[in-house]
């Protein structure tokens, strides 16, 4: 049993680039300025839609941010600029797929999921399915989600401290649970007093921060290189360490034979890692709910956009990041190990702004993935107090209903930094890659169906929630982030994998062929809620309960009613 | 507050549905996202597969250290910006005129 726990370790760093003094000074800077912005929106919290939602006024630029905001974690920054600077073509093909997944929001999801209205995805679900199915459906997949994300968050709020808030080679446990249960109860503390609009305020003060450090860092780069791209790219192919499956700016690294541990089944290894991101990342319940907040279903739908085109300038200037450390640094001098990639970022920084941009980056880092487990809290709580209260027939009182939320903020916030800070020493960054692989898998043909199928009905709905959540969580429990690989693997001393391509691959498809088949063996089928969603869902429009309504209208005496908007309007 | 019963605000989703208006909305959105998915998806996929598949082919030199495979992810990442651009456009031309008629009928017989 010890042996089964021994814990791998991790790679020891010669760490010469963390500015701990600064970088402390930074956070605290940075988490006293999110603190003045969160109190301010606290004045504003009334109801439980002020709270949960900021009451739909959060306007399409806003918004826009705080989307771009909620994918920006380290893993998506930190890692993957590391990530590039090894593996250079083919990891920057994955850090395009993050921009890809965006598109997916703009087209499909944002407009309509925001003219529906509701709080989660239990409200969209239970248009086409029985509510209390449809809302047990949306709440266990947005807690399986949450845990998953929770631990893996609060683990990398541990690697933001040992690498840029200490000068140790190593990890020291008692620095790290201190560093985890500090923030991870600043952001408790954020949800509670500020809610929907405290956490949208943090977001968008982050998303800010971030692209100003990262624009900066490209800048410094190309003007480095006299702003000649090729010489940057010519610089980082010559300099970067030799790698017989490939160049660093031509495939291979890791789509080439050989390039996953003891495994067959390359290149779809890579290929189905691209994959589950384009096809899930936008389907993680906690950005889901960014479409909520919108003011309108044109407003989510511009925001969506908006988003996309940010990101893909904060990613590009990415790629920049990462082949300039490979230039800049040299290819020997970068993190070279899968679990030291994220060394490479900081070092970088360190180079070109010195200390201060190395404690800068640091601040930026901690407040960013303590804001995400803020927006992961502020989620599951929504579900619990949305969701789960509806499955069971609770209703509660406006008054009790916002005293009920604030609890479970305390509750559900303190028991996941609990479950996190004992985690952490475990390799749980398999986690992040589940809950893609679950927004792919269950959301999108969830959500798809639900809005353009008009058989859709509640078993099809169990079928892909619940058979989709059951494979992939099959498949994980078999794939080499969980056994047989001694650098990667939650329990490297074990063997029983067999799967090393992402299951997203499969889990994609398999949801939607669960959803039809589970569809089309139940007899259930609603088609007067298929019209009212897609009226609802195409045009915005709520058809409020009247207390008297003429017997002779309806919707056949177009005319009128024309006329009677056009007037209005005016 | 509860005279209106559940069955006729169905009724005129319903009829809203099955009003023409609302079938060339449905048919123009339908038809927006299926293209605008189909070809950039479709591209996405392409170039995700020559890089795994065809890996030669990518690393053809075209100008300078850009090869073929840096240029379809250069294009890839500009093409989400058009895409999303001229969804925004042709949403706000062609759809949103029809949608905020429809929405402001149902509304505003209230």
């Amino acid at each position: 049993m010890t042996d089964f726990l021994a814990l791998p370790q991790p790679t020891p760093v010669n760490n010469t680039w963390a500015a701990p003094v600064l970088a402390a000074g930074f956070a605290l800077v940075l988490g006293v300025a999110a603190f003045v912005l969160v109190i301010r929106a606290r004045r504003g919290i009334r109801t439980t839609s002020d709270f949960l939602l900021a009451d739909r006024t959060i306007g399409p630029g806003r918004n826009a941010l705080a989307m771009v905001g909620g994918g920006l974690m380290y893993s998506t920054v930190i890692i993957i600029a590391g990530h590039v600077a090894l593996s250079g073509f083919d990891a920057i093909l994955l850090l395009t797929a993050f921009t890809m997944s965006t598109v997916l929001a703009t087209l499909i999801y944002a407009g309509p999921v925001r003219n529906v209205g509701g709080y989660t995805l239990g409200d969209l679900f239970a248009l086409r399915a029985r509510e209390r199915s449809a809302r047990t459906a949306s709440a266990v997949l947005t807690l399986v989600v949450y845990t998953m994300f929770m631990i893996a968050v609060l683990a990398s709020i541990g690697l933001a401290a040992s690498r840029m808030f200490s000068t140790s080679s190593t990890a020291s446990t008692p620095f790290v649970a201190t560093v985890i249960a500090v923030v991870g109860a600043v952001a408790i503390l954020f949800v509670y007093l500020g809610g929907m609009p405290g956490v949208t305020r943090v977001l968008v003060l982050k998303v800010c921060l971030f692209i100003v450090l990262v624009a900066v860092l490209s800048v410094i780069i190309m003007v480095k290189y006299r702003m000649n791209l090729f010489h940057l790219l010519n610089d980082a192919q010559a300099k970067a360490a030799p790698n017989p499956r490939g160049d660093l700016l031509s495939p291979g690294r890791l789509f080439g034979k050989g390039a996953t541990f003891a495994s067959h089944q390359d290149p779809w290894v890579h290929l189905s890692k691209i994959f589950s991101v384009a096809a899930g990342a936008l389907g993680i319940p906690f950005l889901f709910m960014r479409f909520f907040v919108a003011t309108s279903g044109r407003d989510a739908r511009r925001s969506a956009a908006s988003a996309s085109m940010i990101a893909v300038a904060f990613w590009q200037c990415l790629i920049i990041l990462g082949l300039g450390a490979t230039a800049i640094l040299g290819g020997k001098n970068i993190g070279k190990a899968w679990d030291t990639r994220d060394i490479t970022l900081p070092k970088l920084a360190d180079n070109l702004g010195g200390k201060w941009m190395s404690g800068a980056l640091g601040g930026v880092a901690l407040l960013s993935v303590g804001t995400l487990f803020a927006v992961l809290l502020l989620n599951a709580v929504t579900a619990v107090v949305k969701d789960v209260n509806a499955a069971r027939g609770r209703q509660l009182e406006p008054a009790a209903e916002l005293k009920s939320i604030r609890r479970s903020v305390v509750v559900i916030g303190v028991l996941s930094i609990v479950v996190g800070t004992a985690l952490a020493p475990l390799l749980t960054h398999i986690f992040i890659p589940t809950a893609i692989d679950l927004g792919g898998t269950c959301v999108l043909p969830a959500v798809v169906y639900s809005l353009f199928w008009r058989r859709f009905n509640t078993r099809g709905l169990q079928w892909t929630i619940y058979g989709g959540l059951a494979l992939i969580l099959l498949m994980v429990v078999f794939s080499n982030g969980v056994s047989g690989d001694p650098a990667n693997a939650m329990f490297p001393h074990v063997n029983f994998k067999f799967i090393d391509f992402e299951p997203g691959l499969v889990g994609v498809p398999a949801g939607f062929l669960l959803g039809l088949i589970g569809t089309l063996t139940s007899r259930e089928r609603n088609d007067a809620a298929f019209a009212e969603m897609r009226v609802r869902s195409l045009t915005g429009a709520v058809i409020h309960a009247r207390p008297e309504r003429p017997a002779t209208d309806g919707a056949l005496s177009d005319r009128k009613y024309q006329n009677q908007a056009l007037t209005e309007t005016h | 507050m509860a005279t209106v019963s559940r069955t006729e605000v169905s009724d005129r989703y319903l009829a809203v549905y099955e009003s023409a208006r609302f079938a060339t909305l449905r048919r123009r959105s339908n038809a927006l996202i299926a293209w605008a998915s189909a070809l950039f998806y479709g591209w996405w996929l392409l170039v995700i597969f020559l890089a795994a598949f065809v890996p030669s082919f990518f690393r053809l030199r075209l100008v300078g250290p850009i090869n073929v495979g840096l240029l379809s992810v250069f294009l890839s990442l500009n093409f989400v910006v058009v895409v999303s651009a001229v969804y925004l456009r042709l949403a706000r031309t062609r759809l949103d005129p029809i949608s905020e008629q429809i929405q402001a009928d149902l509304e505003g017989d209230q």
